[in-house]
């Protein structure tokens, strides 16, 4: 018998005006031991599935019908002190972001210790010598020490090891993980997504892994439910699911991935549209308005489960088109009927003169468009009770050199706190460098002054990782792009506005547009605003910081189109970064890798991709959850392992050394030089010289490695040994 | 936390510094000087100028400053012709009172304003919800004498339950021997910042309510009740402590019309009396311990934010 099973579960949110129908008859089960992975676009219920099992909704949820069986009972009929027994005691769950989820006025030990006290009925003292005990099996080190700390003093990885410790600390039968890792770095994500395996088997423990992520899904779970406009599209085992997905919001959501079109560049399938408003769903199949098979059933009834068994157990779907071949055969195009109507949408009417020039004012001379010499960014730390003693420096950015030709995507990668947002802004000049210099066209843009420098900063422009918090919630649209027309006094003002109809027609939004206000658009339409805004100065070069990781992935393929698109037509060019190296790798012609302030390895993407010379790059590529089961796991045991050290004092020497499976003596006490091919000795400038002017001569960058022993073309899989460093420094 | 207090305190000197300056300057800008104010209009110039002489004034504005200065801070505020008292003997019999009353009143506001801010964070838009907030903005909204009058109207002249008029007594311990005379002036001060509080303290539990540490917490098993009293009320106490601060000027403040209202003879009283009669050594040397207090509230809520906030550094 399933240890849980949902049963035609609906549940509402009443908001002031409206009811949000969140799940409508959703149906799935639980089995003990295994892991469940619930997958689903922002909106589609898979958290609301979640929350509505312990019934932990959101003021003004309530479940409308179904039942929740757990261990023989109905969790939607259960009185409140029982099912509070059940919660944190038979349920343990883990949410998203660990710093808003943990109590910040309470010792996290404390806080891990409440359930025991609830539920098991221990004093403090036993209670907390239960915790420092869990603390050592998620990995927290010097346990004791950390149960007397407060949230903030630990960094995001032990704080969701805390969480998890909450969650387990009373071997609860099934744990449900919402988004477990989304608020952490790639590198962070892997152990805690290992721990996490290795705790559940430990506690035959079952679980249900919420996640957008097809990448974690892959690597994590059995069975997989995926989710659409609150219904079950698609239910079946992961190696089923992966290989021969059968609905076609499946179908289409790894269309959408970047990893499919990684080596090739080509255009990535996006989902047209947006999905339905759940406050009147579509009456037939949810996904019709924006599917690419709809036929007359689709829109005219709902689409009942079918059930077909496949090798590895059964396989079910609500669709009327399913998809015909496994995922690698393509399908004949003839089974395509109609673009979606979402999809058509009208343009704004550009004006008679074209105004927004096809290609750049910058001419192709071969000067690069931004060169970064030696640059260094140090933030003071200071401390003392009257007088602010200056105690340190953080080092941000340390004597970074990198150029980016004309009309080329430079990917930056890198944990968070790598420095690479440091070194975008240094380069917009929102920062002011310690050292080194900035070249936009070989001139200082931070030298120029009065009219020079105003001019000279359009030709930077950036687009921003939080396309709500980036826009005047007070301004309409309209007046967020004319504002720099304004500010530079751009053409008259009829023409400003003209510009600004022709910005939105470029990034794909209608003219009304204009008239409205941030909030009224969604998550994407709101990146492409930020994108219209800035190209709206014609810019050479624009920034733009995680652009795509706050997006979902079919509306993240849409934004990466529209840049690719835009590249193309004019010729731009574009500091891409990110901490997504897959979307780095799609859109980007030279990949940089940073560590800690450093960078450690840079040249043309395929190749960084294909042969990383960097132990660093090396394990950031296995780190990465690959939307395929088969790979994931046999890859399982390899990554970064560790936290990333505080910048404040930097590692002597490389400063990967601390992470390093590879580390020597030599690599504390010498800085590894950036050259072609790595190595300690330093080759001679007039070498390095002629690699970079050969490689320009291609319009490329030469593939640049800055380690004593570097991986040398072949994989090194086999030189990388699991726990060869400490997991803390 | 030693050092930021030192800090701190360093700070508060300075701005007790710069009020005393703003205080001196004051005293200069007063028509015909001091000379004219206590020696009255029909003054002869004679006298003004042996007035000058016997207290100071003809030498330079800056010797005058740090003599003033001097004496302000060895406890002499001047002398109060129209009490014909020193005005340190007058704020000490007087300002003891104003403390016992403000601090009273800001007790009864925190018993009253958190739990009352609380419930009605929980029973968010029902009916009691509503007429609490109703009522809030009522008395955040009445003058203080008005509502001050309208209790003695009430609970003194119709329903006699309490006297009218607050303890005469001079000294502190008879205010507590006549406490239901104290009732009506306590409250009326109290109920401006009750309702203050109450506004503060439910936005705060509101705010505290959504975020995601609550919905951690009932995963957890705790019920609502452990919720709210273990984890989200000493988060929402936070920004409240700082305002509670603050809000002790305002303290002082209000305690001037409750005093004039009751004939509470504090110091608020004092000031209202020597302001009618420009009586101006005396209301110096209340500005001057109404800055003390104001400085005084701010460093208190400051270290009181580092003990109950440990993301708080000092």
């Amino acid at each position: 018998m399933a240890l849980l099973e949902i049963r035609d579960l609906s549940t509402d949110i009443a908001l002031s005006k409206s009811v949000v129908h969140a799940l409508d008859h959703v149906s799935l089960h639980v089995d003990a031991g295994e892991t469940l992975g619930l997958v689903g676009e922002s909106g589609s219920g898979k958290t609301m599935t979640a929350m509505s099992i312990e019934r932990l909704l959101p003021p003004g949820g309530h479940i409308t019908g179904g039942e929740i069986l757990f261990d023989g009972e109905d969790l939607v009929q259960l009185e409140e002190p029982r099912l509070r027994e059940i919660r944190g005691g038979d349920i343990g769950m883990i949410f998203q972001d660990p710093m808003t989820s943990l109590n910040p006025v309470i010792p996290v030990g404390d806080q891990v210790a409440e359930p025991l006290m609830l539920h098991r009925g221990l004093s403090k003292a036993e209670a907390m010598k239960r915790v420092v005990e869990m603390f050592g099996l998620v990995g927290i080190p010097s346990p004791l020490q950390r149960t007397r700390d407060f949230p903030h003093q630990l960094s995001g990885g032990q704080r969701q090891r805390v969480m998890i410790a909450m969650a387990l600390i009373c071997q609860p039968k099934l744990l449900i993980a919402d988004e477990p890792t989304t608020a952490l770095d790639v590198t962070v994500q892997k152990q805690i997504l290992e721990l996490v395996d290795r705790l559940r088997q430990e506690f035959h423990m079952a679980m249900i892994l919420v996640t957008h992520d097809l990448g974690v899904i892959a690597g994590s779970a059995d069975r997989v439910v995926v989710m659409y406009a609150g219904k079950v599209a698609e239910m079946a085992d992961v190696h089923t699911l992966f290989a021969a997905p059968k609905h076609r919001y499946t179908d289409a959501l790894f269309e959408a991935l970047p990893e499919r079109a990684a080596g090739t560049g080509e255009r990535l399938y996006s989902i047209p549209g947006l999905p339905p408003d759940l406050v009147e769903p579509p009456p037939a199949c949810r996904f019709a308005p924006r599917c690419r098979f709809a036929v007359d059933a689709c829109r005219a009834q709902v689409p009942p489960m079918t059930r077909i068994n496949t090798p590895y157990g059964p396989q079910e779907f609500a669709c009327f088109v399913p998809r015909t071949t496994p995922l690698h055969e393509p399908e004949p195009m003839d089974l395509r009927t109609v673009v979606p109507e979402v999809a058509r949408v009208e343009p704004a009417e550009v004006g008679g003169r074209g105004w927004v020039a096809p290609t750049t004012f910058i001419p192709a001379d071969g000067v690069p468009i931004l060169q970064v010499q030696a640059l260094v960014k140090d933030f003071p730390v200071t401390a003392g009770a009257i007088l602010r003693r200056h105690v340190g420096d953080i080092s941000a950015v340390a004597d970074i050199t990198v150029s980016i030709p004309r009309g080329r995507t430079l990917g930056l990668v890198g944990e968070s706190g790598c420095g690479k947002t440091t070194l975008g802004r240094l380069v917009v000049g929102l920062d002011v460098p310690t050292g080194g210099k900035i070249l936009f066209r070989g001139r200082r843009i931070s030298q120029l002054r009065g009219r020079e420098a105003k001019e000279g900063r359009r030709n930077v422009q950036f687009m921003f990782q939080d396309s709500y918090a980036s826009l005047d919630p007070r301004m309409r649209v309209r007046s967020i792009l004319r504002e720099p027309l304004d500010i530079q006094h751009v053409g008259t003002p009829r023409d400003r506005n003209e510009r600004v109809d022709e910005l939105l027609a470029a990034v794909g939004l209608p003219a009304r547009a204009a008239e409205r206000y941030p909030h009224e658009f969604s998550g994407g339409q709101r990146q492409r605003i930020g994108l219209a805004r800035a190209l709206a100065l014609q810019p050479g070069l624009i920034v733009a910081d995680e652009p795509v990781s706050a997006l979902d992935v079919s509306i993240q393929a849409q934004v990466l189109n529209l840049m690719k698109e835009l590249q193309r037509d004019r010729e731009l060019t574009y500091l891409f970064i990110s901490h997504d190296l897959s979307v780095v790798r799609y859109l980007s012609d030279v990949i940089a890798v940073m560590y800690l302030g450093r960078m450690v390895e840079v040249g043309p993407a395929a190749e960084v991709y294909s042969h990383p010379q960097h132990h660093y790059t090396r394990g950031l590529i296995d780190t990465i959850p690959i939307p395929d089961p088969v790979v994931e796991r046999q890859k399982a045991k390899l990554g970064v392992r560790g936290e990333l050290p505080s910048a404040m004092n930097p590692p002597s020497g490389c400063r990967f050394r601390t992470r390093c499976p590879m580390a020597q003596d030599i690599c504390a006490r010498v800085v590894p030089p950036l050259q072609p091919g790595g190595g300690s000795e330093p080759m001679a400038a007039a070498e390095v010289e002629a690699a970079v002017a050969s490689a320009a001569a291609r319009g490329t960058v030469p593939h640049m490695t800055a380690c004593h022993f570097p991986i040398n073309g072949h994989s090194a899989a086999d030189t990388l040994v699991e726990g060869a460093v400490s997991p803390v420094a | 936390m030693i050092g930021y207090i030192l800090r701190r305190l360093a700070q508060s000197i300075l701005v007790v510094l710069v009020v005393t300056v703003i205080v001196f300057i004051l005293l200069h800008q007063l028509p015909g000087g001091a000379a004219r104010a206590i020696l009255g209009p029909r003054a002869t110039a004679l006298q003004v100028a042996q007035f000058n002489t016997a207290n100071g004034y003809d030498q330079p504005l800056l010797i005058q400053y740090f003599r003033q200065l001097g004496e302000w801070f060895t406890g002499n505020f001047g002398f109060s012709i129209k009490l014909n008292q020193s005005v340190s003997s007058l704020l000490a019999q007087r300002l003891p009172k104003t403390i016992v009353l403000s601090l009273l009143s800001l007790v009864l506001t925190v018993v009253v304003a958190v739990p009352l801010g609380i419930y009605q964070a929980v029973r968010r838009n029902r009916t009691f919800d509503y007429v609490a907030t109703g009522l809030s903005f009522i008395f955040y909204a009445a003058p203080t004498f008005f509502i001050g009058i309208i209790m003695i109207e009430v609970f003194s002249q119709n329903l006699g339950w309490f006297p009218p008029e607050a303890p005469q007594s001079n000294g502190v311990g008879p205010i507590f021997e006549q406490f239901d005379a104290m009732v009506l002036p306590v409250v009326t001060l109290a109920l401006l910042s009750i309702a203050g509080f109450s506004r503060y303290m439910r936005s705060s539990v509101l705010d505290n309510i959504d975020q995601d540490y609550v919905r951690t917490a009932q995963a957890k098993g705790a019920s609502p009740q452990r919720v709210l009293y273990h984890h989200v009320l000493r988060n929402a106490l936070i920004p409240i402590i700082t305002l509670l601060g603050l809000s002790l000027p305002a303290l002082f403040a209000g305690a001037l019309v409750t005093e004039s209202i009751f004939n509470f003879p504090g110091m608020g009283l004092l000031f209202w009396q020597a302001a009618q009669s420009s009586d101006y050594p005396v209301e110096l040397g209340v500005v001057i311990i109404t800055a003390f207090a104001t400085v005084a509230g701010n460093l208190l809520a400051d270290v009181s934010l580092a003990i109950i906030d440990p993301r708080v550094k000092l």
